[in-house]
């Protein structure tokens, strides 16, 4: 079954999820998820680890201090990302996806070898705000539904209508008098914060924090997430997220296999349902039993 | 003089290995427009096969535990041997990862996922099958040749030299062919309009099988070479050639073979060149340079721009 | 005399090794219904994506009410009041016809981002607006029982009238229509006509249009310009160009 634990891991591979979609909304794949995750866990495990004043009198870490955490976190991520983004996003299509892997290569190695930042061994103890796995559970879902609220007030308004002809036809697009680039470098940096943000949570749940936790890998995951669940709203990523994380540790046996599976999702999820889950077709018969 | 023949002997070996890697991607590109994700696990397989094939056994880890071929084959057999394997593995991967989405109309970039899913799946099932550890190729494998010789003042190592020489051959032959043969000039027509190529008689679908088991023998024969002359570190060891490869794409230019092996022998010898202080660097440079190549000349140094149509 | 709304002054540019337009000079005023005729290939469409920005410019200018807008990145320039249709149709696949249109209808939908975040009343209201406004535009080019449905599951004539209906949302001053009456029959043809004329008077609009059948060309236009092998071959009012010998051999035969 589940329990506290796992369901926390499961909103968080939700929280990533909503990650890679935000900049797909808008017909760019980027795989710069890790990276920005990577920075926002870093930034905690270091915060909470050295700096004392931050630790408060009693033996949990304070909330406050947390929430300090993710509000450093999130404005540095959604500083980088604009920096990043202006430069990055005039790239298209597979050329924009191979240069945030490159991106999140170099911060990876970057990491790996700056004893200042954890280095090869990373970051040990983590302070926990909380005691209960249940705890983590709440806070974490609270996290999770402040942004599935954003991303659907996004998608109902003139800006998720934007991103979506962007994606359909980004220069028909621009001939509506949107600006492309501003829309594009929004979905980004909101990416950006969105990963940021869960990496400190991660950080202090995970107890310890190192380089390899924003790699490669991660990128196909979180990627599996949104090809999985679909990327029409918001709620396809969220999907892919609960139920992929879920899996694995609900098929003990195949635990092993992890991978593999993921694999075999991203092989196979494409040809069999080009549009995910939650696809348009879904959606569409979804809203007509409603009317 | 002795170092700089061994550092620019180390950067063009590497140099070499990476060209053959990069060319893979390139034919792949250059009929489909795609970057296959899978290559990298194709290049892994290379070099398991090759290890099997020179009559390595399997360590106790994985499904196939002490497996053992009752072969010792040298190495200029298992390596074209290896070669095919891969290829064999890299057409299946076409059939499966992307002639099912070009047959559905679907978005080019689709391809790039479904092959990532397909890299991702080969290399978890060697881990399975095969265990993670590592394996050094035994220098049984070079046949009675001496593991190193005197060149130029420099004690260079006999693998890092057929690495290059053998590298160079293929890269030579490969673009001759496709410069000169028939099927080289009708796979260069589809890379240009696969539709007027289909109209004139060149079958795409077959042109776009050459490539990948083109792409799929460079890379086999890749990843045997690196796996004999530095060894073979786990099925994860190919990923980040994988990756670099990329950056030697796009620094030589998508789809230009005299640019694959521009970039690998750039990329190599700048590889070569970070002192050994900063040597956890290493890996970035090639991704250094690939970011950069985007931002200034996405076209990299020897591709062509591609003009969009409105 | 005012300046003319769209004016281009030795227009031109190159594709590699060709010439597409050279020396285009082109005065279009207000409440016009400007032509522009020419054989396929001749550099219709390519000026048009000159003047709304997909294309930079090899030399000369682009004037728009006397200012150079050549240069400016082409949502720029589309909000400056100029709109277009699209030769292929760059419909957005994934949006019904009314999000279509809502989307022409971007600069209109600004508010303030709490607002429009918090769905206040005030948002609500405005959300509203649009999509009546949306619907009055779908019901305006007979494709308003066709509000809901997915834009890239239309026929062929109902996708052209949602571009004109999108491209009439931006509430241009200009409306640059490339082809619009491709793929329509006779009837059709002149219903096309008799629409245009009305949007021109309702909408005080000036119309710059591309088309290849002649005859409507003849019956609508206040002026004309013919364009062959990316010159300017003949301008003026529709029976001096129909009778102009240079046109008459452009598109009855002569060298090729």
């Amino acid at each position: 079954m589940v329990d506290a634990t796992l369901l926390t891991q499961m909103v968080i591979g939700a929280l990533l999820g909503l990650s890679v979609y935000l900049p797909l909304r808008c017909g760019q794949l980027s795989l710069a998820t890790p990276g920005f995750y990577a920075i926002g866990g870093t930034l905690a495990a270091l915060l909470s680890t050295r700096v004392n004043a931050l630790g408060g009198s009693e033996p949990s870490y304070p909330i406050s201090s947390l929430l300090l955490e993710m509000a450093l976190a999130g404005a540095l991520c959604g500083v980088l990302a604009s920096g990043i983004g202006a430069v990055v996003l005039r790239l298209r299509g597979v050329y924009l996806a191979i240069a945030t892997i490159a991106l999140v290569e170099i911060l990876r190695v970057t990491m790996l070898n700056q004893e200042a930042l954890g280095g090869a061994v990373g970051i040990f103890g983590i302070p926990q705000p909380f005691d209960d796995p249940a705890d983590y559970a709440l806070f974490t879902l609270g996290l999770l539904a402040v942004i599935c609220w954003l991303c659907d007030r996004l998608e109902r308004n003139r800006l998720g209508r934007a991103m979506a002809a962007i994606r359909d036809d980004e220069l028909a697009a621009a001939c509506q008098g949107i600006d492309t680039e501003r829309s594009k470098l929004v979905a980004f940096v909101l990416s950006a914060v969105v990963a940021g943000l869960t990496g400190v949570i991660s950080a202090h749940f995970l107890n310890s924090w190192n380089a390899r936790l924003g790699n490669f890998d991660a990128s196909i995951t979180t990627l599996a997430f949104v090809v999985f669940g679909g990327s029409r709203t918001w709620a396809g990523p969220v999907l892919g997220g609960l139920v992929l994380t879920a899996l694995p540790e609900l098929l003990r046996p195949i635990g092993d296999l992890r991978l593999i599976v993921f694999g075999l999702v991203i092989l196979v999820g494409p040809l069999l349902l080009p549009q995910g889950l939650i696809n348009p077709a879904l959606i569409g018969w979804v809203t007509q039993r409603r009317r | 003089m002795a170092d700089l023949t061994q550092l620019l002997l180390n950067g063009l070996s590497i140099g070499a290995v990476y060209a053959l890697f990069a060319l893979g991607y390139t034919l792949v590109f250059s009929v489909l427009g795609v970057i296959n994700f899978a290559h990298g696990a194709v290049f892994t397989l290379g070099a398991y096969f090759t290890y099997l094939l020179i009559g390595g056994a399997v360590g106790a880890n994985g499904l196939l535990a002490g497996l053992q071929l009752p072969l010792a084959l040298p190495f200029w057999l298992a390596l074209p041997l290896a070669g095919l394997a891969a290829a064999a593995v890299a057409l299946v991967i076409e059939r499966i990862a992307f002639r099912p989405l070009r047959d559905q109309g679907a978005d080019p970039l689709l391809a790039l996922i479904t092959s990532l899913g397909a890299g991702v799946v080969l290399v978890n099932l060697i881990q399975l099958l095969v265990g993670a550890e590592s394996y050094a190729i035994p220098t049984t494998a070079l046949a009675g040749l001496p593991p190193a010789i005197r060149l130029l003042g420099a004690q260079v190592r006999t693998v890092q030299l057929l690495l290059l020489l053998v590298a160079a051959a293929l890269l030579a032959v490969l673009s001759h062919w496709i410069d000169g043969s028939r099927s080289g000039k009708a796979l260069r027509a589809v890379a240009e309009d696969p539709t007027t190529a289909q109209l004139l008689g060149i079958p795409s679908g077959r042109m776009i099988q050459i490539a990948f088991g083109l792409s799929g023998f460079l890379a086999g024969i890749a990843g045997g070479l690196v796996g004999l002359s530095v060894s073979i570190a786990g099925p994860y060891f190919g990923i980040g050639y994988g990756l670099k490869g990329l950056g030697v794409l796009v620094l030589g230019g998508l789809g230009s073979v005299p640019g694959a092996v521009l970039g690998g022998l750039i990329i190599g010898i700048a590889e070569a060149c970070v002192p050994a202080e900063l040597s956890g660097y290493r890996d970035v440079v090639a991704y250094g340079f690939l970011f950069v190549v985007l931002l200034v000349r996405p076209q990299g140094l020897l591709g062509r721009v591609l003009p969009t149509k409105v | 005399m005012s300046p003319p709304l769209l004016e281009t002054r030795n227009l031109g540019v190159r594709f590699g090794g060709l010439q597409a337009l050279e020396g285009i000079d082109l005065q279009v005023h207000r409440r016009e219904i400007f032509g522009l005729l020419g054989p396929n290939g001749a550099g219709k469409t390519t000026l048009f994506n000159l003047i709304s920005g997909l294309t930079p410019a090899g030399s000369g200018t682009v004037l728009w009410r006397g200012t150079a807008i050549n240069g400016l990145d082409a949502n720029r320039i589309a909000r400056l009041g100029l709109a277009r249709t699209f030769q292929n149709l760059r419909l957005f696949g994934s949006l019904n016809c009314r999000d279509n249109v809502m989307v022409g209808l971007h600069r209109q939908a600004r508010l303030p981002w709490a607002a429009a975040l918090l769905g206040t009343p005030l948002a609500q209201r405005r959300q509203r607006e649009l999509k009546g406004r949306a619907q009055e535009l779908l019901e305006l080019l007979a494709i308003g029982h066709l509000a809901a449905q997915n834009a890239a599951g239309l026929s062929y004539g109902d996708r052209r009238r949602l571009e004109i209906a999108r491209a009439l949302a931006n509430s241009p001053e200009l409306l640059l229509l490339d082809e619009p009456a491709a793929g329509m029959n006779p009837g059709e043809k002149d219903q096309l006509r008799d629409l245009i004329r009305r949007l021109r008077d309702q909408f005080d609009l000036t119309i710059l249009i591309i088309e290849h059948h002649v005859p409507l060309m003849l019956g609508l236009c206040d002026r004309l310009a013919v364009l062959n092998f990316g010159r300017r071959i003949a301008l003026g009012a529709p029976d001096q160009v129909r009778q102009d010998p240079a046109v008459i051999e452009a598109y009855l035969g002569g060298s090729r």
